[in-house]
């Protein structure tokens, strides 16, 4: 606090200085001004020395390095996982180094392609939208416990809630951004992720509750702990189903990836996207694959809990987690390979006619057992 | 086909030749919302003139021109011809070209339904696991021609008369062998399509063509069958060998997407028990007799129909006494089919996802159908 309230002295100090506009006081603040840049690095390590922790969450885990590093390593996985599904010999041998310079040489790609910009297009929302889009799902994933105290956000008990009234934010990116490209696939496909998304939330918010019933509390940290003695994927058996589903809805999964239908659509509410910006709605799908999927492994797999193996709580805890998340990772892909995909009518009728009245029924289910004492 | 001409309320998409899935053509779709109310095919993408070419060929040379009408379907698109041509110059080929001509033929049908398979399997979204099984099971098939003609696609060797060569040493063991891996293969496809639930979903009830459309509208080929007509130019005119060979004429009654899967599928059954039959119990003899190589038939007109993997195809040759003919009028399969298609949004209510499954349920090979 102290260090603001000396920067603010000098500024007023140089605006004063300024106003007497003598060759002094301009002196004076040449001399304030090399006196902020020799500081500076003192300035920086002291901030850095009083809050550490928050900087290696926001930088390193569950931050930005992770959320990167998982995106591409999904990205290297899928390519060369489903090319055995499938029987593409290609990403069999492409690629060098196991693939990896195929990673680098899309990235290289993505970042030194023109960015076309159609002409009738809205030209301020054409260019933010896909730059916002991946920040909302990230944003999500800072609500996710890594340990009982590694939480980049503290929502407490506010977190699941505060989890789905961020990811609520998720449709209205696609619609603007389709709207924004005035382009005739991008507007259907924009329509279509609206309806997707909400199809799918309304199960997952009903879900969400009855294992928040079951935990006693919204707090994400309380339910996994309330999971240490059972995971809640066998008290909440429809729940988790419905869960599944709706994540692989929710992060635009084969199945369910209708938005983007490649073979009606192009690409759905992408088509006008190129270059970089391309590369940020691609992020943004394997970024919000990845909140989904860290929120299913808390609600019903336990979260974060195993047996202490690494020594350090924390370490084994978030070892766990990874654990938990390399492996549902795979299943998903899977499905990829194994399913054509759905078409609209039919997404919407799974959505309203047999996920939600079957979310209500488990939440019912789970209030009786908990009234009755069942489920302590 | 302006803009003008939509209704106020009705998008109108253009849904190709620039799309990943549409081929070289152009299908306008007019929408509300998501319910396709009518569809246009904008076919011509690919208008070769190969009936403006053929008359400036001698009849041998017209072959290469005819048979790049379909290259996954040469032989029988050059069958076609082939057969016209003779019956121009009215000479029969010996029997074991016949029974040959026959093999090569089922050959190139397995080889076009099983691209059909793949795209079939690609416009419900499968990601392209099917269409690349396909493709590699193709392969067998492929290798099998190259050793007999010497190419992949696009043979050339029907010719009138008869066949260009003999079968090498140790064919017969090789198609048979061949037969025999495909035998094992073809349970994936069933598995894999008509028994998974999400293509089902997708396929089933999708494109409802009923029996007296499909006569109506004159589709042809597996879209005929697939809506229960028992009608195949095999069958009722047998051309080549067919009239010896032991096959069924397939139809389903549904008359939807799956059915016209179901047929093709079963189709390579038969085309398999086909191939076997010629393999095992081929005529001996001569495999082709002497034709000038610039022939010269006398005034007058000749007409032949043969059934290609996509349906029936008419070739009328006329000939005015010169070296080429003076006149090539080609019924294409495809183009009949384009015209059923374009009738879909009429006959049911179709949505923008079921035009892609409709479309490859027919289907189309635009080559044909611009020609």
């Amino acid at each position: 606090m102290k260090i603001f309230f000396d920067l603010l002295v000098m500024a007023l100090t140089s605006v004063n200085s300024l106003l007497k506009a003598s060759w002094d006081s301009i002196l004076e603040i040449y001399s304030m001004v090399y006196r902020l840049i020799i500081g500076l690095p003192e300035l920086l390590l002291r901030f850095v020395s009083l809050n550490t922790k928050p900087l290696i969450q926001i930088i390193v885990i569950p931050g930005l390095a992770f959320i990167l590093l998982f995106a591409v390593i999904v990205v290297w996985f899928e390519r060369k996982f489903l090319a055995r599904a499938m029987l593409r010999v290609g990403p069999y041998y492409c690629g060098g180094r196991s693939g990896i310079l195929q990673l680098i040489a899309d990235f290289l790609k993505l970042f030194f392609k023109e960015i076309v910009i159609p002409r009738d297009c809205h030209r301020a929302l054409f260019l933010t939208m896909p730059v916002i889009l991946p920040t909302i799902p990230a944003l999500a994933v800072t609500l996710i416990p890594f340990g009982a105290d590694w939480v980049l956000f503290r929502a407490g008990g506010l977190s699941l809630p505060m989890f789905f009234a961020i990811a609520g934010f998720s449709p209205l990116i696609p619609v603007f951004a389709g709207w924004a490209a005035n382009n005739k696939y991008s507007v259907i496909g924009s329509f279509r992720a609206a309806f997707l998304y909400i199809s799918a939330e309304i199960p997952l918010v009903i879900c969400a509750a009855s294992v928040a019933i079951l935990a006693g509390g919204f707090d994400l940290v309380k339910i996994v702990e309330a999971q240490s003695t059972i995971w809640f994927a066998i008290p909440q058996f429809i729940g988790f189903i419905i869960f599944f589903l709706g994540l692989i809805i929710e992060s635009e999964r084969t199945p369910f990836d209708i938005p983007t239908a490649e073979v009606e659509l192009v690409l759905g509410w992408r088509t006008e996207f190129s270059g970089v910006l391309f590369g940020f709605t691609m992020m943004a799908e394997y970024v919000s694959f990845l909140s989904w999927s860290l929120l299913f492994i808390t609600l019903y797999l336990g979260g974060y809990n195993g047996p202490n193996i690494l020594g350090v709580p924390l370490y084994s805890n978030i070892f766990w987690l990874l654990l938990k998340l390399s492996i549902l990772v795979p299943i998903v892909i899977l499905i990829r390979g194994v399913f054509p995909r759905l078409r609209m009518d039919q997404l919407l009728r799974l959505g309203w006619y047999y996920l939600t009245p079957l979310s209500l029924l488990n939440l019912f289910i789970t209030l009786a057992l908990k009234l009755l004492g069942v489920l302590s | 086909m302006t803009e003008a001409q939509v209704e106020p309320e009705i998008m109108r998409i253009s849904w190709g030749p620039q799309h990943p899935m549409s081929g070289q053509t152009r299908i306008l779709i007019d929408v509300d919302g998501e319910v396709v109310h009518r569809l246009i095919a904008d076919l011509g993408f690919t208008h070769r003139g190969i009936e403006k070419i053929l008359e400036n060929r001698t009849f041998l040379q017209g072959i290469i021109p005819i048979e790049r009408m379909s290259m996954v379907d040469t032989a029988n698109m050059g069958l076609g011809y082939v057969l016209a041509v003779e019956e121009a110059l009215g000479i029969e080929p010996p029997e074991r070209a016949n029974w040959i001509r026959s093999m090569i033929c089922e050959i190139c049908r397995i080889n076009s339904h099983l691209y059909a398979f793949g795209l079939q399997a690609e416009s419900t979204g499968y990601f392209p696991a099917v269409f690349l099984w396909t493709t590699v099971d193709r392969e067998v098939l492929l290798d099998l021609m190259e050793r007999l003609t010497g190419a992949r696609w696009s043979y050339n060797f029907i010719i009138p008369g008869g066949v260009m060569n003999d079968l090498p040493e140790g064919f017969q063991d090789k198609v048979k062998e061949a037969v025999n891996y495909l035998r094992g293969r073809f349970e994936q496809y069933w598995e894999a399509m008509v028994e998974n639930a999400t293509f089902e979903m997708r396929c089933k009830g999708v494109g409802v063509l009923k029996r007296e459309e499909a006569i109506r509208l004159g589709a042809t080929g597996p879209v005929l069958r697939g809506s229960g007509v028992d009608m195949d130019v095999r069958k009722d005119e047998p051309y080549a060998a067919y009239g010896d060979l032991e096959f069924k004429v397939v139809t389903e009654a549904e008359g939807d997407a799956m059915a016209r899967l179901k047929v093709r599928y079963h189709e390579i059954e038969e085309s398999l028990n086909i191939i076997e039959q010629v393999a095992g119990d081929i005529p001996g003899g001569p495999v082709r007799v002497k034709v000038p190589l610039f022939p010269r038939p006398k005034p007058g007109e000749a007409m032949s129909r043969v059934e290609t993997a996509r349906g029936e195809l008419g070739v009328h040759i006329f000939t005015d006494g010169g070296m080429n003919p003076y006149r090539v009028k080609i019924n294409s399969p495809t183009l009949r089919n384009m015209y059923v298609f374009e009738r879909m949004a009429e006959l049911g209510r179709i949505l923008v996802a079921d035009v892609p499954v409709i479309l490859y349920s027919i289907d189309p090979w635009y080559l044909d159908a611009d020609r």
